[in-house]
């Protein structure tokens, strides 16, 4: 156990210690300024949230508290960029080092593919859930600049979601949303993972991966494949939206936790088996 | 300390390495000799389980490495040819990365290692700062760390100066004899091999073409010089004669098996060339190591 902790810790160390693994964070905090900013001055960006809820009875001022628009810059953010950058990282994991021959270096000490790999995905798992967290602690700080605090709420037609919560349950759905958004984010990255133990580039992984989501996207919104919408990983990263209900549905967020789950394993049980496999060459 | 039975191994048609056996006795330092290609670096990633054999059996301290490579390495150190590190990291993280993928590795332990390796006062500079022979001891203080028995060397002086040749040149035989190391060492800088080894085996398009000793290389004696009025002329006779089977530097010719140079003598003579000299060429490592690949392309 010492060992696997030690053998973390210099994994941590080595994803942290690299500029590239700070993109992500540095890209993120640019989207959300700009986002805040639009929310604050432009009035279509406001408008989209505060005219369904000023439908409903609610005032512009009530509705624009920071916690709501902490919620609406997450939307976009854990979409698109989210994916992106879990998928960089995650193809960085094992393909850059085989890359510059670190690996090869790794590989003449007495330590088995499938504990490196297991040490690999703990690390990247730990980086996306660092990422997210940081992604929502940075909306929230953002927003408390340019917002007054109050409670939540969301607007997500598209997932027929417009629900009022007090600013109590709004912070508790908030935290569990992101909980459920770490999820999401370790699923892409060991998809991403998996791909660079096959003898490929980093960026190859990183945007077979992120190929691999959007497809899954595509797929599961046409009209015509709805009844196979559950076959595909991306119906099932949807389960953080589903926290901001007026009455959260366990049920499909257990489905979806037992999924992601498999989904993992599955990525975890082919990377090893590639990886082991696989010569190690300069 | 490694023994390889009859390995082989393909990549996909492509025969690498082809029926390789070689034993490796503790306390020697072992030359692996080839030209780029030969198949030195896939019979050393095989004996480090990097590489799978397609067949054959390598035991590396006594423990086989396709089924036991965390036995087998666990007193195995390592070095490449042009070895890296991770760059945004200190040479201290770098040793204690690397050397916890083998144990937990104390603070003290890795300060003796730096010492030992000169590199003590820049432990804490980024490794993208170093120079090629920084780089080189700190490739040998990772190798160091595990307390190793034996220590696997892979074109360890690519990239370095001659002062830095000579550096490596010097703590290798100092690791030998203060710590009684035994050392693989992979080049194709035959001088260094010379200087350094007591036994060899040469490889050659993926097979072992000699392994013996430094003393039995020179005994060896199939290159003679030969000087006559026309050494062009002379070497077409001989070679259409089959006497010959190689050539070199307009004054050197590699008799073909069974042919003395006796017979060369009598063939020239009887071609009406005048013969000035002729007479075994003496032996270094390089004329043997020639001799041998260039007899092969020459049988081939």
């Amino acid at each position: 156990m010492k060992m696997f902790y030690l053998q973390l810790r210099n994994e941590l160390w080595k994803l942290f210690g690299k500029k590239r693994t700070y993109i992500g964070f540095g890209a993120f905090f640019v989207t959300e300024i700009v986002i805040a900013l639009l929310f604050r001055y432009n009035h279509g960006a406001r408008n989209f949230v505060v005219r369904p809820l000023e439908r409903m009875g609610y005032t512009a001022e009530e509705v624009l508290s920071s916690l709501t628009i902490a919620v609406s810059m997450l939307f976009p953010i854990a979409n698109l960029l989210m994916p992106l950058y879990v998928s960089l990282v995650g193809g960085d994991l094992m393909a850059k080092e085989a890359e510059d021959g670190t690996l090869r270096m790794i590989l003449s000490r007495p330590i088995s593919r499938v504990r490196l790999l297991a040490i690999k995905w703990v690390a990247g798992a730990i980086f996306s859930a660092v990422l997210v967290l940081g992604l929502a602690g940075c909306a929230i700080l953002l927003t408390s600049i340019f917002f007054t605090p109050g409670g939540l709420y969301v607007v997500a037609p598209w997932e027929g979601i417009m629900s009022v919560f007090e600013p109590g349950r709004g912070w508790q759905r908030f935290l569990l949303a992101d909980f459920f958004l770490i999820c999401n984010a370790i699923s892409i990255m060991s998809l991403a993972l998996m791909l660079s133990c096959f003898n490929m580039k980093p960026a190859a992984a990183a945007i077979v991966a992120i190929s691999v989501v959007v497809l899954n996207l595509i797929l599961q919104d046409m009209p015509a494949l709805a009844d196979l919408k559950e076959w595909f990983i991306t119906y099932y990263f949807r389960t953080w939206l589903n926290c901001y209900r007026e009455i959260i549905p366990w049920w499909k967020i257990g489905q979806a936790c037992c999924m992601l789950f498999g989904f993992n394993l599955t990525f975890f049980i082919i990377g090893a088996t590639a990886f082991q496999v696989r010569d190690i060459k300069s | 300390m490694i023994q390889l039975q009859n390995v082989k191994k393909y990549f996909g048609q492509r025969l690498a390495v082809n029926d390789l056996s070689l034993h490796v006795p503790k306390g020697e330092i072992f030359g692996l000799l080839g030209h780029n290609g030969a198949g030195k670096s896939t019979a050393i990633g095989m004996m480090l389980g990097q590489v799978w054999p397609s067949d054959g059996e390598i035991l590396v301290c006594g423990h086989e490495v396709t089924r036991n490579r965390q036995q087998a390495l666990q007193k195995v150190g390592a070095i490449f040819e042009a070895p890296v590190f991770y760059d945004y990291l200190s040479a201290w993280r770098n040793l204690e990365i690397l050397s916890h993928y083998t144990a937990p590795t104390p603070a003290s332990r890795i300060r003796e290692i730096v010492d030992w390796v000169g590199l003590s006062g820049r432990e804490q500079s980024k490794v993208r700062t170093y120079s090629h022979g920084m780089r080189a001891r700190l490739a040998l203080a990772q190798a160091l760390l595990p307390q190793p028995d034996l220590l696997i060397l892979d074109e360890p002086n690519d990239g370095l100066d001659p002062e830095g040749i000579h550096e490596m040149r010097q703590t290798i035989l100092r690791l030998h004899r203060e710590m009684g190391l035994t050392i693989l060492l992979s080049s194709h800088q035959l001088n260094e091999v010379e200087q350094l080894c007591t036994r060899i085996a040469v490889m050659n398009q993926g097979e072992k073409v000699f392994e013996g000793t430094i003393a039995e290389t020179r005994r060896a004696q199939s290159w003679f010089k030969l000087r006559t009025g026309d050494f062009a002329a002379s070497v077409k006779i001989l070679r259409e004669a089959g006497m010959i089977i190689g050539e070199r530097e307009g004054s050197l010719v590699l008799l073909a098996e069974g042919t003395g140079s006796d017979a060369v003598v009598v063939k020239l003579v009887g071609a009406g060339h005048r013969i000035f000299e002729i007479g075994p060429e003496s032996q270094n490592l390089e004329s043997f190591y020639l001799s041998l690949v260039q007899g092969r392309k020459g049988a081939a």
